[in-house]
């Protein structure tokens, strides 16, 4: 499995995939944590504790817990990319044709699956971690300059880094199983887009109790932080939504597999 | 001791496109078997079924008697080329060998050797994507050996090369057959094959036609060979040809064709009679005539044709 995760990774590092999704995602938690001091702590996030008078070029600073929690979690809102890292993990084999191989080095689908689901989750908590360091290298220097306190920001990364983490391996993983599913990497980026921009808001729209059961509601859960998408229902604790998360990602896995053995690949 | 390869009562089915048919055939250790048949005729779908890519609707593909799917460490075992577009474009030609390597075991050094072994060592940095389809044929080669395997697998391996790398190819091929490998290598040409193989499995629409030695085809083709003489004495060789038991028919003004004979009766029986001659020019059917006639008769069959 080692061996298999290993090539796994020379595989994904020999394209532009992981590459290019990380420069965006760093660069979209870089614009972040310039609304973060925008919009005086309110953030990206939209959390409590901002008000007219923390606005940018006041004087005020960032200095309340829940306004550097925001500031040190901003890439959370990045967590696309860990599931655009699994789906095109699986994807451009498909679309390169490269699956042939793969499958004549290792002739097992479910455990070429199980491989990059593995490698994806790891690479996913890799970049969960860059953006971390993002937040709290672009946000302490932003803050540092403006007097504030940098120690205080550090003291917050144990707060939001597990969440970040966890709910990154897991986007990651539900990323592998769609792919898996849908090897087609147009149609299975359209439809990652299309169901977490787009599908989610209408269904929270029409049933507001359906939150909690979405995967952005369980991955909310599993970060413990409030999204901010403008719902605020009750949520799992941060395990249940972890569990479901998880069990999305699995099922997706499992269906992908299952149908993946029956395919033949020509 | 079961064959190196061995197919028996093959049935694959696409929809309602019977692709494979029933096919049994087996290729030996240490002798090159070309698998020859009309585009479309179901090669491809057959070796994706040994491979294990493609499911089947009935039969076996075994190696020594095992399915690919239960080979441990496969690539140890059999070594394929499939076709030229399996490569990731932005991908490093060393990196891909790496990917196999990594994944299977094989260490790290081997990359070179088998970069080495197809010419390619000078562009191992480069990217797949810039490669020329000959390139990307000695990659897919290097892919292959890797694992040094005693099974080698070529699907049309000599689409794309030039000339020097189908000669290339062909040594390739006979060295490999040489350390005692079974090699099965597809090909819709037989003339390509011809000076590489030692049998033949020959199949039309999914279906085998006829597997035997090279040896014994090219037996085939000689005992359809024929005479070709121009003479301006047509009549009088005419009428002396009716006199003995051989079949002939005038071809143009000047020109007959007298069937299955060869010079060494031709050449004295002409100088006994005193016949003058311009042109005699011995025919024989080539290989691929026979190979043409093998899988367009089984195609086609045109009922009350001489067989």
């Amino acid at each position: 499995m080692i061996a298999s995760i290993r090539s796994e990774w020379l595989k994904l590092r020999t394209t532009a995939v992981p590459w290019v999704l990380a420069v965006i995602a760093a660069a979209v938690t870089g614009l972040l944590i310039v609304t973060v001091f925008v919009n005086g702590g309110r953030g990206p996030a939209g959390g409590p504790g901002g008000g007219p008078d923390q606005r940018l070029g006041t004087g005020a600073v960032l200095h309340t817990t829940q306004q550097l929690r925001n500031l040190a979690g901003a890439g959370i809102s990045a967590d696309l990319f860990a599931l655009l890292l699994g789906v095109l993990c699986v994807t451009t084999e498909f679309r390169h044709k490269t699956v042939t191989l793969s499958l004549l080095v290792n002739p097992h689908r479910p455990r070429m699956v199980a491989a990059k689901i593995v490698t994806t989750a790891l690479l996913s908590i890799v970049l969960a971690v860059i953006l971390l360091a993002v937040t709290v290298t672009g946000g302490g220097i932003a803050l540092s300059a403006q007097g504030g306190s940098f120690t205080n920001l550090l003291h917050q990364v144990p707060a939001v880094a597990p969440g970040m983490i966890v709910v990154f391996a897991l986007f990651g993983v539900l990323g592998v199983g769609v792919g898996s599913l849908i090897t087609n990497q147009v149609a299975a980026l359209i439809v990652c887009l299309g169901w977490f921009l787009i599908v989610e808001q209408i269904i929270q729209g029409i049933w507001n109790g359906t939150t909690r059961w979405l995967p952005t509601g369980a991955a909310a859960a599993a970060a413990n932080v409030t999204r901010g998408r403008g719902v605020h229902v009750a949520l799992f604790n941060w395990w249940e939504g972890s569990l479901l998360m998880l069990a999305y990602g699995l099922a997706f896995a499992f269906l992908g597999s299952a149908i993946l053995m029956r395919r033949d690949v020509t | 001791m079961p064959a190196a390869i061995e197919v028996r009562g093959l049935c694959k089915q696409f929809g309602t496109v019977k692709a494979v048919v029933d096919l049994d055939f087996e290729v030996s250790s240490g002798r090159v078997t070309g698998f020859l048949g009309p585009n479309g005729s179901g090669k491809t779908t057959t070796l994706r079924i040994l491979l294990g890519l493609v499911s089947s609707n009935a039969g076996v593909a075994t190696f020594n008697g095992r399915r690919y799917l239960d080979l441990d460490d496969p690539v140890h075992h059999v070594g394929s080329v499939l076709e030229a577009t399996s490569f990731h474009p932005t991908r490093r030609a060393e990196d891909h060998l790496k990917t196999v390597a990594l994944a299977a075991g094989i260490p790290a050094g081997r990359v070179a050797e088998t970069l080495e072994l197809v010419g390619l060592s000078d562009v191992a940095r480069r990217r797949v994507g810039k490669f020329s389809l000959g390139m990307r044929q000695r990659l897919q080669l290097a892919t292959a050996l890797l694992g040094d395997p005693e099974v080698l697998i070529l699907d049309e391996p000599s689409n794309g090369l030039d000339p020097q790398g189908i000669q290339w190819l062909r040594s390739f091929i006979r060295h490999q057959a040489s350390l005692g490998h079974a090699v099965l290598v597809s090909s819709h040409l037989l003339a390509e094959m011809e000076e590489t193989v030692d049998d033949v499995v020959i199949v039309s629409q999914g279906r085998l036609v006829l597997q035997t030695t090279l040896l014994d085809l090219a037996n085939r083709s000689g005992s359809s060979s024929g005479l070709r003489i121009r003479s301006p004495e047509l009549d009088r060789l005419g009428s002396l040809l009716e006199g003995i038991p051989v079949a002939y028919r005038q071809v143009a003004s000047d020109t007959l064709v007298i069937d299955r004979a060869t010079p060494e009766w031709f050449g004295p029986f002409a100088a006994k009679n005193q016949i003058v001659l311009y042109e005699v020019t011995h025919e024989r059917s080539s290989l691929e005539d026979v190979f043409l006639d093998l899988t367009q008769g089984y195609e086609a069959p045109v009922p009350g044709a001489p067989a």
